[in-house]
Formats: C-alpha cells, structure tokens, sequence
C-alpha cells in the first residue's frame, strides 16, 4: 500500500538547459562567509504554490540557527509545525496532535523523505568542495546586491522530484534573503526571509521543548 | 534350458518396463518445508502462504544500474521486449499499474475507506455536510501550507475533503518515500515482474522457460555495467532442480569411480571390477526407478541417496568377491556362505534406513526408504548375480598372486602399527573433545539454503536494496470459504490489538473486506454521490483548481457504483464488495486466494522484537497462522533436538536387540555399544577440531552412521566369533574388506560433501569423517580390546 503515492510525483521532466557554465565565485564568497555565522534568528513567510491550488498559501514562520546540528525551525503563527535538530536527531513535532516524530539526520539524507527537511538544512553545505559534491549548479545571476543561484541535488531520488533549488543572498553580507524548492509537477514552496539577525545571543531553551504527554514515535521517512 | 532362458528374458523384459516407468515418474521438489515436519504449525502456514501467495509462474527480474535513468530504461526496454513475446511471457509489468492508471487508485482507497469502523465514516459523511464542507477544505489548506510531508502534501492536494484521511492511522498511507515494490529510493535498483503464459509440468519445463526468459533479456540490456537478476519461484525452482539433478548425477559417478581406483588398487583385477560396477549402476537404476514409482518427489535430502546407496551397496560386492577368493566350491555354496553376513550387516543397515519413517521429517524419511530399498536391492542382486559371475573367472583370478595392499593386509607389523596409530587418533580426538567441547548448534536458515543460488543472490540483493521484511510476520487465514476465513481473520484481528495492547505487537495490517463495516458504511457514503456538484462547487470557492477534485469524486461514484451489488443481493447471502479493477488484481494477488475450495487472506503483522514466540503462540489458531521464516527457524531450534533424541534412541534400542538376536552374548553387544559410543565422541571431537557444527541435516549423520558405520563392527565381531576369539585371523579375513566398504561408502558420502546445499553437503561430511574414524576402531581396537576382555576363553 506504501506504493500508492509516488505516480503524484511522475511527472514530465523537463530538459536542463546546457550552456556556458556558471561563474561560481560568489557562491564560493558565500559559502566561505557562512562560516562566520555563529547563530542566526530570522522570520519567513512560506509560500506554496501547488497544481491543485488556485492561489498560493502563504504562512509565516521562525527560523532559529545555534551552530551546529542545533536548529529551530517552526510554520504557523501560533506553530502549526515545529522540528527540532539536536546532534544528528530531527524532532518533528505537531502541537495539535500532540504528536513527536524522531528522525536520524543520516537517514533523511540518504532516503525520499528528505525533500521536506531541505528547507530548513541550514547551512547548505560546509564549503565549497562540500557544495560541489552534494549539488550541480544550474545558474547564477547577480545583480545589485543580490545573487540568484540555482541547483540541483546530485542525490538521484531528490533530482526525481525537484526541478531546481532557488537561492537568493545578499554578496555583500551572505545574509540568505529567500529559499525555494520547484517541483516537477510545477508546484514550488518558497521561504522570503527578513528580519534577519547575524550572530546575537540565542536562549538555549528555544532548542528545548517539553515533550511531556506528547506520543513519540519513530519517523518514516 | 529353454525354460530357464525364457526365465531369464521374461525377467529382463519387466526389469526394463520397471525402470522405464520409474525413471520416467522422477521428479524434483525444490521446497525446503518438503523436508520439514508437516504437522508444525510454522511448516502448515509457510506451506499455505507459499503455494497461494508465492506467485509459482511469477520470474522478479532485477535491474541494477549505475544511474537511476539508466536502471529506468533498461526497465522498461525490458518490459517491451517481453510484451512482444507473447508465446513467452503473459505479462511484464515494470512501473506500477497505476502509474499508467492512476485513476485506479480511487477504485482501491474507496475500498479501503469502506472498510473502515463506523463511527469513523460517520465523522467523515458530517465533515462533508453543507455546514462542514468549507471547514473540511479550510483544515486541507491549512494542512497544506503546514506540512513537510511530500506524501501528505501530494495526496491532501487531490483530495481537498481528506477522504482517504480516515486510512491514516490503519497503515495503508504509510509511505516509505520514492520505494516500492518496483524501485529502490535512489532509482538505480528496478523491479520487472515477469509472468508465464501457462503452468509448468516439470522442473524442466520451468529451466527451460527461465533460460529464455534470460537470454531474452541480456540480449535486450547488452550493456556490462546493468546487473541483470533473477529470482522468484520460477528461478528457485530452476536453479536448485538443475543443482539437484547435478548432484546427483555427479557425486554418484564419482563414487563409482573411486570405488574403481579402491578395488584396481587392492585386487587389481580388472574383469570382476567391470562386474562389480555394472553391478552398482544396476542397482542404483533399480532403486532409483523403485523411488520415482514409489515414492512422491525426490527432495533435496533424497538426492544424496545416489552416492550413499552406491556406497554401501559395494560393501556386499567386495565381500562377495573377498570370499569367492578362498571359496573352491559351486555358487551356492558361496552364496550360502554369505548370506549370513549380508543378510545382518544389509538388514540392521536397512532396519536402520527405513527406520527413519518414524522421524516426522518428511526428507529424511525419503532418504532414509531410498537407502533403504537401494540396500536390500543391492543385497539381492551382489548375493544373486554378482556371486555368480565372481566364480564365472574363477579359476583365471586363482592364478594371479596377490597385490601389493593383500600383502599389506596379512602383514602382523600392518595390524600392530594400525593399532598404534588408531589409539594416537582416538586420543587426539578424544583431547580435542575436551579442549574444545562439543560441536555448536548451528539452526539457522543458512543451512536450508543451496550454497550457490542466482535466484538467492538476487534475492538477497532485492532485500538490500528494496524493504527487507524478513522481521516481520506473515497473518495466513485459511477457511473453505470466505465466510469462514474472514470470521477467523476478525478473531485474529482481535488477539493482535490485544497484543498491540500488551506491548507485543508494533503494527498490523489487513485489507480484507469487512462484512459489517461496508454494511454499515455504503449506504452513507453512497448518498454522497447526489451532493458532487456542490462539493466540486465548494472546493471551487475554497481555492482549489476543478481538477484537485477528481479523485475525491471518482471515489463517491465508486461507492454509488457498488450500492446496487450489496442492496439487491439475495438474502441470506453475505455480499462482499472487493475492488476489481487491474491496479487492485495487482495488489490484491498477494492478499487474498481462492483456491479448490479453499480461500485464504493474508495480513502483515510487525512484532516487537523478542516477542514473535509470545505473539505467535497468542494469535494461532485453527485455520489461522503467524509465520515467518525466522520463526520457523525459531520453531525447529526447539523440536529437532528432541525429535532426534527420541529417533536415535529408538534406533539405538532396534540395532541393539539385533545384535543380541545375532551374537547371542551381552558382552558382545557390550563391546558393541562402547565401540559405538567411542566411534560418536570421536566424531563430535574431529568436528569440534574442523569448526563443523549440528545443523537440522547433519544430526541425520548419527542415525546414518547408526545403520552404516555399525556394520564394520558388526563383520569383526561374527568373524571373531566364527574364528574362535582368534583375533589376527579375524583381521585377515575381513581387514581388506571392511577396509574397501570404508573407503567406498566414505568417498559415496564425500562425493555430496561438495552438494550445492548446504545442509546435504555437511551431512556427506559428517558421514564421511564418522565412517573413517568407525573403520579405524573397529578394525584395530575393537580385536584387541575383544582379546583383552577374553584372555583365556578362546570362543564365544
């Protein structure tokens, strides 16, 4: 029964332009001034175009970064959706149900379930050669100060269902101004940050939440 | 003279017709639970679940390639390929049927949803009133500006009323990402799914079609670096028939030809060896005919009873020849000098082999009647022909002085050094016991397996690269009819959410019909029918585009579609509705069987690990099984042991009240006994020492060495009798022969050491090892011992 959903994803492909390759200085600058960044706090507003939605539904959310493998991540204003990374350990926890489920970070890396997770894999990649082994380039675009990259996983089961991964960041400061994932089937989910805030003091106690009358369970990826 | 010679033809002619029907009537069974005890309830179930669920004319063609677009094409050309072929293949499916068809699918969830309790549906029809419908879209839109599940988000977003919601907590939606039943996660490991057009007759039948199956395909896929896999039923039965048949074939014409190096070097004569070995392929062409008229299909196990009924066959042969050697007198006499021997050493050894009838494992009581039948039949024909043509030459065979092993043989210094050297053995052995203690259990499910398999290689790939389910149990309902089968599948239901309860069970899934559910439920549902276009409408108005509405609608037709079939059934009759579209045939094929009056249901139940015995035990039942291969091995771990304890010692108790009928002196069988205690603690140090360990097949080697091995101290014994205590002249009678029946019926054993399974292969080994070491004792300790025991009495 588990095979019923991945026709959804069958979708045309379409071919990946093939020309001059890109110059990938700033993403290099970029990624050498992610190492600067200690803590990060930002909010976002997720916008999801899906095929069967007339209009996309946009919702806000809160990102909190503490070094790393510790981040907070949560959508919905009060948090519909709330993950939490601790070491290699994503809680994925939905405050209505009252329900926590547990993910290895290796695991979502290595099977399907990842594709949910990307958006909040923060920072990208460690560096460049990292960069390079985990995503083909497919454009960058600067102008003024912001740069437009576009990637594709090199992972064969992310590239089945992703067209493309869409970053915008200032090259000036490496501050992350917008994340998007579109999806084969035409749909796109994007995250605009803004209220961006570099290397300030976070509570540890924003990583920490009570579990306590929460089911936990093991999660499918 | 004329009478005699019409005799003679009208023998031959029906020996003839005998073995042409015999030979003709063999055939091979490949299943591994034909060698297990039936009334288990793990064989019972496996058996079921294997002849209804394992698909017998269903090939898994495996596709391995670097890149997912290189394993995907590959598939499908594959599958093209295949289509073309219709005298070849009935169908090739690649990619699920409803991919093609994904319109299919609603067919499948409306018939899931229907399943569902009551209450749950009642909930669902009020979420989809005119009052609720925009909540309902409200709470989807919401769902899916929230989630990260692709799943959730793919399915929420064609089906805006979450019809299929109410499936989420029953584990049918629970995905595993881009796996399935056709391609692992990263798409470099593909599945196409081959069926036959028609059954197969025989296991030729089945090789044949397997051959082309895969020459078509490696013609199809040339390219080196896409791994190409088969596996399934058919190639099991392909891949371990030919092994079989191989075995068979080759161990036994290896035996025939040690046995001819043995006797060339011993008598080097070679006109009775030509004898001898026309003698043996008689015999066994006799038994093995017996065995396809008598017996139903040779197993595995059975298959070694070429080499070992060869083996112990020549025993009679040689000793038939040993004492034609000294004999001066007519046939007769010379057959009635043997017959003594032949007829103890053959009968204890083929009481022994047909004793194996009493052990509830249907393989060795095959092997054991076709040792059997081959040991009275050898008997038979080395007392009736062979001594015949042994005496034929005699008077040429006189003349020629004796060879070089003869001479070996009637040497004083030969016995003593023998003894010396027989002691050095047994102490070592006997200290490796000590140090090392006895051989390990070794019960796993390894030892059921062929050491070489394509079909298990591939098998284990498809486990490694797709789910391996092999923790999880299999639920096989049996009932003569679907009434039957589905009350026993509700009672197990009711003892497994007992046991989720209890902690034993961590999820389990059906996806039989519910008789009282879609009672309950298809009127509800039905009637929703009337309200698609203001439902469509709503889903318009609360953002989503016309088509995000299809699947949704697509199911409401489904149960008003299936209204009529349950409202004008005749009454009295339980109307079920199943879901029959091809997508649903296609899952369903591996859920529910009819068959002969029979139907069967099967559900997939996750234990807790180390709760399978407690869980199995709780939810078995009459017509109801939890089975998995493990815990079969878990099962048998348990009755074996006890099942051959009790064998052994039924045997031992037959072969000593022989021998007491035989010799007619306790000491003797006294000797006997230690004789035999000594030869098994030697063997288990010998196997200690070469980290060979008991398994299901080698405890067989101890009734086997019970019948064979015993024989050798059998022949020392009536010859020390018969020469007055006198124990040299004992061991020039019979050194040579029991020496030759060692060898010979040791190399019958050794040949299947190197069988293709595994199990077969280390009972050739054990035997082999337990025949040396029987041979060595009894023929240099065992006068010695016999002279020590009766100093001053020179006759028994």
């Amino acid at each position: 029964m588990r095979l019923l959903f991945p026709f959804l994803f069958l979708l045309c492909a379409l071919p990946v332009f093939a020309g001059e390759p890109p110059d990938l200085t700033p993403v290099k600058k970029w990624l050498i001034k992610q190492d600067e960044l200690h803590t990060v706090q930002a909010d976002f507003t997720q916008t999801r175009a899906l095929r069967a939605l007339r209009s996309p539904i946009a919702t806000p959310g809160h990102i909190w970064f503490g070094g790393s493998d510790t981040l907070r991540w949560e959508l919905g204003e009060p948090a519909k959706t709330i993950v939490i990374r601790k070491g290699d350990t994503y809680f994925l926890i939905q405050p209505a149900k009252k329900k926590v489920e547990k993910y290895k970070a290796d695991s979502i890396a290595k099977r399907g379930g990842a594709m949910g997770f990307a958006m909040m894999n923060f920072p990208i990649a460690k560096d460049f050669a990292d960069f390079n082994r985990q995503f083909e380039t497919l454009a960058v675009t600067v102008t003024e100060n912001r740069c437009h990259l576009e990637i594709l996983p090199r992972d064969a089961q992310a590239k089945k269902m992703l067209e493309a991964i869409k970053i915008d960041f200032e090259p000036s400061s490496g501050h992350l101004l917008s994340f998007e994932l579109a999806t084969r089937d035409g749909s796109s989910m994007r995250s605009d940050f803004s209220n961006v805030r570099v290397n300030h003091k976070i509570d540890r106690h924003v990583f920490e939440y009570d579990f306590t009358g929460y089911e936990i369970v093991d999660g499918k990826n | 003279m004329e009478r005699t010679k019409l005799r003679w033809i009208g023998i031959v002619v029906a020996l003839l017709l005998f073995t042409g029907a015999g030979l003709s009537h063999i055939s091979f069974n490949v299943d591994i639970l034909k060698l297990l005890p039936t009334h288990l309830p793990q064989v019972k179930g496996l058996s079921l679940f294997l002849k209804h669920f394992a698909q017998p004319t269903e090939l898994i063609v495996t596709v391995e390639a670097p890149t997912p677009e290189a394993a995907d094409s590959a598939a499908d050309a594959l599958s093209e390929a295949f289509a073309k072929r219709s005298d070849l293949v009935q169908r090739a499916v690649a990619r699920a049927p409803w991919e093609k068809r994904p319109a299919d699918l609603s067919e499948l969830l409306a018939y899931l949803v229907l399943n569902q309790p009551p209450e749950k549906i009642r909930a669902l029809v009020a979420s989809l009133s005119a009052e609720n419908a925009d909540a309902t879209l409200k709470a989807s839109v919401e769902k899916l500006g929230e989630s990260i599940s692709p799943q959730e988000v793919a399915l929420l977003s064609y089906d805006p009323y979450n019809l299929a919601g109410v499936l989420n907590e029953s584990g049918f939606l629970a995905g595993n990402g881009q796996q399935s039943e056709f391609s692992s996660a990263d798409g470099t490991f593909r599945i196409v799914y081959v069926t036959s057009p028609h059954g197969f007759a025989n296991y030729k039948a089945a090789i044949a079609w397997v051959k082309q199956i895969r020459e078509l395909a490696h013609s199809t896929v040339p390219d080196p670096t896409i791994h190409l896999g088969f596996t399934g039923e058919p190639a099991f039965v392909a891949d371990i028939s030919g092994s079989m048949e191989w075995d068979m074939m080759s161990s036994g014409f290896v035996t025939l030809l040690v046995i001819a190096l043995i006797f060339w070097l011993c008598y080097r004569r070679a006109r009775p060896l030509f004898d001898l070995q026309a003698m043996l392929v008689l015999i066994f062409t006799l038994s093995l005919a017996a065995a396809g008229l008598f017996l139903n299909q040779l197993t595995v196990i059975g298959v070694g009873c070429a080499a070992i009924m060869i083996g112990l066959s020549v025993d009679y042969g040689y000793f038939v020849y040993q004492r034609s050697l000294r004999h001066g007198g007519s046939v007769a006499e010379l057959q009635r000098q043997c017959v003594r021997n032949i007829a103890w050493t053959s009968g204890t050894t083929a009481a022994v082999f047909f004793a194996l009838n009493f052990s509830s494992l249907p393989g060795l009581s095959q092997l054991g009647n076709l040792v059997g039948i081959g040991v009275v039949i050898g008997a038979i024909v080395m007392l009736t022909v062979y001594a015949r043509l042994t005496m034929r030459f005699h008077g040429r065979e006189e003349a020629r002085p004796p060879s070089v092993v003869e001479r070996l043989f009637s040497t004083p210094g030969f016995w003593q050094k023998g003894a010396v050297l027989a002691t050095v053995v047994v102490v070592f052995l006997l200290g490796a016991l000590l140090v090392k203690g006895p051989p390990p259990p070794d019960f796993s499910a390894r030892t059921l397996r062929p050491r070489n398999s394509e079909a298990y290689t591939a098998l284990d790939r498809l486990y490694a690269r797709l789910t391996d389910d092999r923790d999880m149990l299999s639920l096989v309902v049996a009932g003569k009819d679907e009434g039957e089968a589905l009350k026993r599948l509700r009672t197990a239901e009711a003892s497994l959410a007992a046991a989720e309860a209890h902690g034993d069970v961590k999820s389990f899934r059906t996806a039989l019909p519910l008789a009282i559910n879609q009672r309950a439920n298809l009127l509800p549902l039905s009637m929703l029918a009337n309200q698609i276009p203001r439902l469509r409408e709503r889903a318009i108005a609360g953002g989503f585009k016309e088509e995000a509405f299809v699947l949704d609608e697509a199911m409401l037709r489904q149960w008003s579609a299936w209204t009529p079939k349950m409202l004008f059934a005749p009454i009295g009759t339980p109307t079920l509705i199943w879901p029959d579209n091809e997508t649903s045939r296609w899952i369903f094929r591996r859920v529910a069987s009819r068959d002969n009056g029979q139907f069967l249901a099967l559900g997939m139940v996750t234990p807790m690990p180390g709760h399978e015995d407690a869980l199995t035990a709780r939810v078995q039942s009459d017509g109801t099984w939890l089975v998995s291969w493990n815990q079969l091995g878990r099962e048998l771990r348990h009755v074996i042991p006890r099942e051959f304890k009790h064998v052994i010692l039924a045997l031992s108790g037959i072969v000593v009240v022989l021998l007491t009928i035989a010799f007619r002196s306790l000491r003797a069988v006294g000797l006997f006994v230690v004789t035999t205690a000594l030869v098994l603690a030697c063997l288990a140090g010998a196997m200690s020492l070469l980290g060979m360990s008991w398994n299901f097949f080698n405890l067989a080697a101890l009734l086997l060495l019970l019948g064979t091995g015993t024989d050798y101290s059998i022949l020392l014994l009536l010859a020390l009798t018969r020469n007055g205590g006198d124990a040299p002249a004992a061991q020039r009678e019979l050194g040579l022969v029991i020496c030759l029946c060692a060898c010979s019926a040791s190399s019958g054993f050794g040949t299947i050491s190197w069988a293709n399974h595994v199990g077969l292969a280390s009972l050739g080994q054990t035997c082999a090892l337990g025949l040396i070491i029987d041979a060595l004792i009894s023929l240099f300790l065992l006068p010695r011992v016999w002279t020590l025991i009766h100093p001053k009495k020179q006759s028994v």
